[in-house]
């Protein structure tokens, strides 16, 4: 059984090379300036007005949406486990199956949809309804997050779910709980893990995009992830880094809560 | 029953949600106009032009060498990492996966950045080896979280028993482990080839250039706007993967529905089998078209030129022509904004041949000694680019030593006549309460900065931090009127009627005349920048004839005029203007404004080091507001 | 003895497949009742239906009088423990035994209270804080039915609860649940496939096959009176013949006559006759009536288990005296020890036989 810890060394070296140490680079770069010396100053860079105001409405609008994502996902989640489909493959399938069409394009198309002139719009007008106009504004940011993120939310769910103990909600009941009972004390908390992991593949990625609040936001609305992008892009490295380790923070805050509840090292119950 | 219809209600909703904007995405494909805003009738043109343009079907083979090769290497080493760490003691064990926990986890920008980082720190020339690497590293956390839970699930003594039977420990894992842990595997790599299929983020930042995935390709179009071929090749990936995914799922119900046990059980060993279908179906799609196109990519090896350009800044076709003509291999790659191609060249991570700034940018350049002087022997057709235009390029480029001017243009506002009440010619529209939502302003530092300073009467160099701060504050009290800020996108939203409104630049204005005619360009009599873009070469260029050649070829009248209709902006190569056919245009005012309204403009200057950042920062104040 | 459940005319089925035909079966109070049958007999179907977590297609539930067909698990008066004890996971033993007297909101010293009992009741004392994962099987099991017995139910369901136990272990808890039931002096239903267990703990045993009850009576008579081939053959190990019934009180087994005490089968009428392995006597071979030659012969502890060849066919003898391997013997079965059965009727019977 020993021979087999061998098999680990190409990974391990790839680990080494390809995560810690750019990541040690990051914490280089972010704590240095342009000769190399020590400083503090691109991490304070968060505390200006324009960062903060943009980190604070980065981390309100990926947490609308984690939690919209949340709400919508749970009770589809609850559906599909009860649907007797023939194959647990076809599920995951059907969420998978949209990211075959690139999805800054399916970003893109959001933009048709929700137009002035858009799409929805056009119906609404045939149909006699007022239209909508949330195009260019943390509305539409919001959509934009919960559409591309959503499959992340009801993945891990759905497989918690569907990994229950029917038994366990039997007892359940059969100890006297309603339906509401039974969701609240046993289904809910056996499904947290699932969540968990859920709520962190959707607030990281929703918290750091720059493309979302790009080609949604009309560029009116400035995320961590478009200042962060554009330091890089106007080769501002020390800053762009600085930044992205305050950033870091939040993704390490969100890796220690999953891991605790992640006992069996299992890592994220996605698939 | 009501719950039920609630349920599936529901569900429809849902994927009615998820599916839309694919749905748009096809009718899209099949819209005659170029335009995404507009609906211009039925056509299945764009598919038949999809095959035809070499620069989406090199990105299509690219994206699926770099999917497929990817998700192999991942599979393979994450596969034996899995079996290892399974057998390891709890810490490790947690470390490891912890560890791998962190690129699934970790923002896709801070991932891409720091792999560019590595890539840079050892001065590993950006390409496609460093997009593959960045990818495998991605992927592999994908292929380890779908065999790690199939592996907990084997029963450790089964293995023990083969070995107890005299198998070898290579042969106990392959007719033991492997065919127990294969589904798993299976979909770790079906779920890694998809991921790396749909990152944009890393690769937009490991990418060296003339490489691009159908994603890269794609966020460079964003823009210009959309190719309609692009629409029309993501249907068909669309379409051939939904069609594989319902035949697969097509045979196992049939077999459902003789509800019997032993057909249960029965399905049940299926089940993990009919996983390998899609796998086997990808890899053979994939496998198919790279195979069709590999013949298509073969490199000439030889003579390359590494040419760095505008989006939509070429006809294709001349490219094309260029190769035919000289035997050089182009390798093409483009940019979207001068501050983006500055730090490309000034860290030689890449090393392009020919490089296409604007006016101040090529002051920048030549002040930080990027630029190398060019050789006139060698681009002979110099005598047909317009004497007024090197004239003008003297003020940021004395001598004319480095520069050789490609495409020149206005700022000026785009408006819809049927939504405003008075014909524009003032900077001051934009400024107007009653354009409140209708107006489409700049994304660009210096063009919306110089507008506000026109407006207000200053200099669009200026460099007195008063002035700066009026303008800013004009601008940020603009804000609430604007509808979007937007530099290309500009084209869309105007043709679509989606504003009254836009900041563009004159070439653009042409296009956007064309699919509506209710639009009107006009320079405003405050004043306004007009702009040159042409060609210098980098110093660290190793192909310097080529560059020049190259650059020979675009000052070449016939060649010029290509251009020009293919991307209509205002061309510096009086040669060329004189062969337009269409009178409307060679006469335009648009394309060819009169000297009175060129005299009125100023064009930009390199302001300095500390001057460019003043400007950033007070830009980002009125970005953040 | 009144009826406390009375299942009337309970039919189920799962697509075309009938799990339950018209299946009639009531349960008096105080009853330690067993439903026993091979997997797939409808046994657990019958327990859920009972316990409300499946609903009959036809026919009704009734408990104490009252009609529960319809009524959730939630609000019936009986309690489940599971077949892999079904323990939430994410409580402690305490929070685990408090759950359903916390919905009913009992009081906090009640329900303290409550906890110590039924760990004591289960031998698990000072165990409130430990979690579900950190015990041992027996012992979740025992927390399975702690939680289950403190909501004080007239019925407690129990799914096979020992099938993941070890032998050892199995036997222990059989001894426990027969203290718990008397202690408690409530009923218990028990679906079990394993028959030892079922004739150690129960009063009544209803044994089952495919959808239908095959025999309904206490430890003793079914398994010294099987009414069919499958129950004998189900309960405990038996040699079962094709006999003709020559008369009343004589059978005649493979060319000879034995005497037996069954009557009204007919004359010349083909039977099934089961004679028990320990009921066969092996004497001389004059005494006996017939004679036969030991094949084998196998050591089992409390008695040897040997086979003897006579009249072409392998009887099956246990005994507590040897007789070694190619020994002519004699074989002798008194008369009450024969059992006579008609031929199964339907193919369901006969299709079972041949699977056994």
């Amino acid at each position: 059984m020993n021979k087999k810890k061998w098999l680990a060394t190409p990974y391990v070296v790839w680990l080494a090379a390809f995560i810690i140490i750019p990541l040690i680079l990051i914490v280089y770069y972010g704590l240095t300036n342009d000769s190399g010396n020590f400083t503090l100053e691109h991490v304070k860079n968060i505390a200006t007005h324009n960062n903060m105001k943009a980190l604070l409405l980065s981390l309100k609008l990926s947490l609308i949406s984690t939690i919209i994502c949340l709400l919508l996902a749970y009770p589809l989640a609850m559906i599909l486990t009860k649907i007797k489909m023939n194959s647990h493959s076809f599920i995951v399938l059907i969420f998978i199956l949209p990211m075959w069409m690139n999805f800054l394009l399916r970003t893109l198309a959001w933009q048709t949809l929700l137009e002035k002139n858009g799409v929805i719009n056009t119906i609404l007008g045939h149909l006699g309804l007022p239209g909508i106009s949330i195009i260019n504004t943390s509305g539409a940011i919001i959509l934009g997050m919960v559409y591309n993120f959503l499959p992340f939310m009801v993945l891990p769910i759905y497989n918690t779910l569907i990994k229950l103990d029917q038994n366990v909600i039997n007892a359940a009941r059969d100890l006297g709980a309603n339906s509401t009972q039974t969701f609240m004390k046993i289904i809910f908390p056996l499904s947290l893990p699932g969540v968990v992991s859920g709520i962190t593949m959707v607030f990281v990625p929703a918290l750091t995009t720059f493309v979302i609040s790009d080609i949604l936001g009309g560029a009116k609305i400035l995320l961590i992830g478009n200042i962060i992008e554009q330091d890089f892009r106007s080769s501002r490295w020390n800053v762009g880094s600085g930044l992205s380790l305050v950033l870091m923070i939040f993704i390490l805050l969100s890796m220690a809560i999953l891991a605790k509840y992640d006992k069996d090292s299992e890592g994220t119950n996605i698939w | 029953m009501v719950k039920k219809f609630i349920q599936k209600l529901y569900i429809a909703l849902l994927f009615l949600f998820l599916y839309a904007p694919i749905a748009v995405l096809i009718v899209l494909s099949f819209n005659k106009s170029k335009s995404r805003a507009k609906w211009g009738g039925f056509t299945l043109n764009w598919y038949k032009e999809l095959f035809a343009n070499e620069q989406i079907m090199n990105a299509l083979y690219t994206t699926l060498v770099l999917a497929l090769v990817s998700a192999l290497i991942a599979t393979i080493i994450g596969t034996a990492a899995s079996i290892a760490m399974n057998s390891m003691k709890r810490t490790p064990r947690t470390i490891l996966m912890g560890i791998t926990n962190i690129p699934m986890l970790n923002a896709d920008i801070v991932t891409g950045i720091s792999l560019m980082l590595i890539f840079v720190a050892i001065h590993y020339t950006l390409g496609f080896t460093s997009v593959l690497i960045a990818h495998i590293t991605f992927n592999i956390p994908y292929v380890i979280l779908s065999v790690m839970p199939k592996l907990k699930q084997t029963n450790k003594n089964t293995y023990e028993a083969a070995l107890d039977l005299g198998a070898s420990h290579f042969y106990a894992f392959r007719k033991v482990i492997l065919p127990d842990i294969f589904p798993g595997i299976m979909s770790g790599f079906l779920l890694a080839f998809t991921m790396s299929l749909d990152d944009f983020v890393i690769t937009h930042f490991t990418k060296g250039p003339g490489i691009n995935t159908l994603s890269t390709k794609i966020y460079t179009e964003v823009r210009k706007g959309i190719k309609p071929e692009m629409y029309a090749l993501s249907t068909l990936l669309f379409l051939s993967v939904l069609t594989l995914l319902i035949l697969i799922n097509r045979a196992p119900k049939e077999e459902t529905a003789k509800k019997n046990k032993k057909q249960r059980i029965h399905n049940e060993s299926k089940r993990n089998y009919s996983f390998l279908k899609p796998v086997i179906a990808v890899v053979a799609i994939s496998a198919l078209i790279i195979g069709s196109l590999v013949g298509m990519n073969s490199t000439s090896g030889g003579d390359t030129l590494n040419v760095y350009n505008w989006g939509e800044y070429i006809d294709p076709d001349v490219i094309t022509m260029f190769e035919q003509e000289t035997g050089i291999k182009v390798v093409y790659d483009e940019f979207e904004m001068n501050e983006e191609m500055f730090p490309k060249v000034e860290t030689g991570a890449v090393k392009y041949d020919v490089v296409c700034p604007s006016d101040y940018m090529v002051q920048r350049m030549i002040d930080a000694d990027l630029l190398s002087e060019l050789n006139y022997d060698n681009i002979p057709n110099i005598k047909y680019i317009g004497k007024d235009y090197l004239q003008s390029a003297e003020s940021f480029d004395p001598g004319n030593k480095y520069f050789v001017p490609y495409c020149w243009g206005t700022v000026g506002i785009l408006y819809n006549k049927t939504m405003v009440d008075e014909p524009i010619d003032s900077w001051g529209a934009i400024f107007d309460e009653k354009y409140k939502n209708n107006i489409l302003m700049i994304n660009s530092v210096r063009d919306a900065l110089g507008i506000a300073l026109k407006y207000l009467g200053y200099s669009l160099n200026s460099t007195n931090k008063e002035e700066l701060k009026e303008a800013t504050q004009l601008l940020i009290d603009q804000k609430p009127l604007v509808q979007s800020y937007v530099v290309d996108q500009v084209r869309d939203s105007m043709i679509g009627n989606n504003a009254a409104i836009g900041i563009i630049y004159s070439g653009e204005a042409i296009y956007t005349q064309r699919e509506n005619s209710d639009l009107v360009y006009v320079v405003p009599k405050e004043g306004s920048n007009i702009w040159i873009d042409g060609w210098v070469i980098p110093k660290n260029s190793e192909h310097k004839e080529n560059a020049e050649k190259f650059i020979n070829f675009l000052c070449r009248p016939d060649i010029a005029l290509l251009n020009f209709e293919y991307i209509t902006y205002s061309t510096p190569n009086t040669a060329a203007k004189e062969m337009i056919e269409d009178d409307d245009i060679r006469n335009s005012k648009v394309a060819f404004p009169d000297s009175s309204i060129i005299s009125n403009c100023e064009t930009f200057q390199y302001l300095g080091d500390e001057m460019t950042a003043y400007y950033d920062e007070k830009w980002r104040e009125v970005m953040s507001q | 003895m009144n009826k406390l459940i009375d299942l009337q005319n309970i039919t189920k089925a799962y697509g075309d497949n009938i799990v339950l035909d018209d299946l009639n079966l009531y349960i008096k109070e105080n009853e330690f009742l067993t439903l026993l049958g091979p997997s797939g007999c409808g046994k657990t179907t019958t327990l859920r239906i009972i316990g409300g977590f499946e609903n009959p297609d036809q026919g009704n539930v009734i408990f104490d009088g009252k009609n529960i067909t319809k009524l959730p698990p939630n609000q019936r008066q009986l309690n489940t423990v599971f077949q892999k004890y079904a323990l939430f996971t994410h409580m402690s033993i305490a929070e685990n035994i408090a759950f359903g007297l916390k919905i009913k909101k009992k009081s906090k010293s009640y329900i303290d209270d409550k906890i110590k009992y039924a760990l004591k009741l289960v031998n698990l004392d000072g165990y409130e804080n430990r979690k579900p994962d950190s015990l041992s099987g027996g012992q979740q099991q025992r927390i399975a039915i702690a939680r289950a017995i403190v909501n004080e139910p007239k019925v407690l369901l129990l799914d096979e609860p020992l099938g993941a136990l070890d032998l050892k272990l199995r036997q222990d808890m059989q001894y426990e649940l027969i203290r718990l039931k008397n202690e408690l002096g409530i009923t218990f239903i028990y679906v079990t496939h394993d028959q030892e267990e079922a004739l150690t703990m129960s009063d009544t045993i209803v044994v089952m096959n495919q959808g239908y009850i095959q025999q309904i009576g206490t430890p003793e008579d079914i398994y010294n009176e099987p009414k069919n081939a499958f129950v004998a053959d189900f309960i405990g190990e038996s040699n079962i013949i094709a006999g003709t019934m020559v008369e009343d009180k004589l059978v005649n087994i493979l060319g000879t006559n034995f005497a037996c005490v069954d009557v009204g089968f007919g004359k010349n009428k083909p039977v099934d006759v089961v004679i028990r392995p320990e009921d066969i006597d092996l004497v001389a071979p004059e005494q006996g009536t017939i004679t036969g030659r030991v094949t084998s012969l196998i050591f089992k502890g409390v008695h040897y288990e040997m086979e003897v060849m006579a009249n072409g066919h392998e009887w099956l003898v246990h005994s507590t005296d040897l007789s070694p391997v190619g020994a002519e013997v004699g074989i002798h079965v008194d008369p009450f020890d024969i059992q006579i059965m008609n031929k199964p009727e339907s193919d369901d019977e006969e299709a079972v036989i041949l699977d056994e």
